[in-house]
């Protein structure tokens, strides 16, 4: 019976990861850990649901967790999924848990007595998008190590390559799920964010085509990773591939396409008049160049494929609009 | 659906007559949800641009198209062509000619420039028509998807031969023979009549590297001249009946690959120029 102790486990993929496990009924202890006092109102009634409030930018706090009531437990799986979500909010304490905690964790499971699996959320912000490179991106494709790089994806690059120096190195087995952008609310998604407004600015004569990933698909990945058998990096593309501006019409808004260079002040105006987390720096190469994961290393390896397309509001209300035999009226 | 979409619906259905919107129905498309392929191919966008490549084939270059047989009516398979001209003429000619000509009707997939896709409209226009940027990894993927591959192995040296060199195949670049030999794909030669003369350029700008352009060509005249063109299909090559696949890495076994499908392809250009001047009498 397996058990598995999940980091970040207050956000909504957190608490999706955990009721996933929870569902199985073959699967030992939970043990859900987040920042927050009281995270889960269900340990409360499920006999195999533990929380605990931990700040994993303390060093000692994770060495006592993972040798307290990890071992005592008996959880074999750490899947980490810990990340800070607003992007604007970058410095030495979101290094510390994008970064150290991570280093902190994958150090400690080495010399765990109980821990055999190691499972680390990574992004696919990691990539260089590149369009001299191929625009189907796959795990060997160049990391975006350039000094331009914001200090959010440096963080991530840098707690990636972190995960990857101790594959094949420790006795447990250490897994990197790069996952495609995860299109929900509250993941530190940057295209989500980018789409609450109601008018959405592109770059004037490029189009690139997108992949976003939903939360039950993100979720699946990660129990099929908690039983794998093997080390590895492995793409977590999602199930809907479309071009950006087909995915601004989906969601309901509006899609207005202006020179590129103008982007950039436009959406830091915006970010300071209206508290927005959008940041056009981060997101301006995807918003020109295409950037497709190919996720045929985990099909192979993980036997994952993703089958939930995201549930897209426009989507939703034009077929109702379609149906009420009405024209739209403004964005949902 | 996006105004992009619409318009491209619109003129997909003005511009294409029936038979071929028939047609563009039972053609192979990986769709990867949404419409689109994952490299942005889009049905819709490819019917318009047919319907109106249709006229230039016809009405404008006249195309006589020979051996259109040869393209296999499915799987995997690449077309090699000689190149020229400013813009990229041939390579929308033979993507008509095939979709045209062949039963069950195919998509070629040109394989692009690495520069086309930093230039505003034109890479995305491109991509929806279904050309993809030439990458060793999209290449190989879109082998591994049985799609029907649009190469030109002289490259940018193609275009930039001038008036003077017409005809005269400049060298092959060695990645499509090598993939094709690793993955067992036939080459079927392709040799385009007619456009090495009809959008001829006077010089160059050498220093104008814009987007990443290699050079600016200075044509002749401001339009290609209405030339009849014809296009050769040569049959294919099976490589690995001349080499082993296992050699696909080994530098002199591609070189002598790419050497022989250049071969080819000047045989068929010469039997190309002996046919349209028998034609000319």
């Amino acid at each position: 019976m397996s058990g598995v102790l999940v980091t970040g486990a207050t956000t909504p993929l957190g608490r999706s990861l955990t009721r996933a496990v929870l569902d199985e009924p073959d699967r030992g202890p939970v043990l859900a850990v987040g920042l927050e006092e009281t995270g889960f109102a269900e340990a409360e009634h499920h006999a195999r649901l533990f929380y605990r409030s931990i700040d994993l930018r303390r060093p000692r706090d994770t060495h006592d967790l993972l040798f307290g009531p990890v071992r005592d437990l008996g959880i074999d799986t750490v899947v980490h999924a810990a990340f800070h979500r607003n992007v604007r909010d970058f410095g030495p304490h979101a290094h510390a848990l994008h970064v150290e905690a991570t280093r902190e964790l994958v150090d400690l499971v080495d010399r765990h007595p109980t821990l055999e699996r190691f499972v680390f959320l990574s992004s696919s912000s990691v990539y260089r998008i590149d369009p001299r490179r191929a625009s189907l991106i796959a795990e060997t494709d160049p990391l975006d190590l350039s000094p331009d790089a914001p200090a959010a994806v440096r963080d991530r690059v840098e707690a990636d390559l972190t995960v990857c120096t101790r594959m094949g190195l420790t006795n447990a087995r250490v897994l990197i799920l790069r996952a495609a952008e995860i299109l929900a609310e509250d993941v530190g998604s940057q295209l989500h964010d980018y789409l609450q407004s109601r008018l959405c600015l592109r770059p004037l004569g490029f189009d690139p085509m997108l992949n976003v990933l939903s939360l039950p698909d993100v979720t699946r990945a990660l129990m099929l990773a908690t039983r794998a058998t093997t080390n590895g990096v492995f793409n977590v593309p999602g199930a809907d591939t479309l071009p950006l501006s087909s995915a601004v019409e989906r969601y309901g808004r509006r899609c207005i396409a202006i020179p590129g260079p103008l982007l950039a002040p436009l959406y830091r105006v915006r970010a300071s008049m209206t508290g927005m987390e959008f940041r056009y720096d981060l997101n301006h190469r995807r918003f020109h160049f295409s950037a497709v994961l190919d996720g045929s290393r985990a099909k192979k390896l993980l036997g994952y494929e993703p089958t939930n397309p995201i549930a897209w509001p426009g989507s939703a209300r034009a077929a109702h609009v379609e149906k009420r035999g009405g024209r739209s009226a403004g964005p949902v | 659906m996006t105004l992009a979409a619409r318009i491209h619906r619109a003129l997909r259905r003005a511009v294409l007559p029936a038979r071929e919107q028939e047609r563009l129905g039972r053609v192979e498309f990986q769709d990867a949800g949404h419409g689109f392929d994952l490299f942005g191919f889009e049905p819709d966008a490819f019917g318009a641009s047919i319907g109106l490549g249709r006229l230039l084939h016809h009405y404008y270059f006249r195309v006589e198209s020979h051996g259109v047989e040869h393209v296999p009516a499915t799987g995997t398979a690449i077309l090699a062509a000689n190149h020229s001209g400013l813009l990229p003429v041939d390579a929308a000619l033979i993507v008509v000619d095939v979709f045209l000509h062949t039963e069950p009707p195919r998509v070629a997939r040109a394989i692009g420039d690495l520069f086309i896709p930093f230039m505003p409209w034109v890479g995305t226009g491109m991509n929806r028509v279904g050309m993809v940027s030439g990458t060793r990894e999209n290449f190989r993927y879109l082998l591994e998807h049985d799609e029907l591959c649009l190469v030109f192995p002289e490259g940018t040296p193609g275009i930039g031969k001038g008036f003077s060199k017409r005809y005269q195949l400049q060298s092959f670049r060695v990645g499509h023979a090598e993939l094709a030999l690793r993955h067992g794909v036939p080459i079927v030669p392709v040799a385009v009549i007619g456009a090495e003369e009809s959008w001829v350029s006077v010089t160059r700008i050498e220093r104008f590297h814009w987007f990443g352009a290699p050079f600016l060509p200075l044509p002749a005249t401001p339009f290609p001249l209405p030339i009849r063109h014809h296009i050769h299909y040569g049959q294919p090559i099976r490589l690995e009946r001349h080499f082993d696949a296992r050699d696909a890495d080994d530098p002199r076994v591609a070189s002598r690959a790419a050497e022989l499908v250049r071969e080819r392809v000047a045989e068929l250009i010469t039997q190309g120029l002996a046919l349209r001047r028998r034609h000319a009498r």
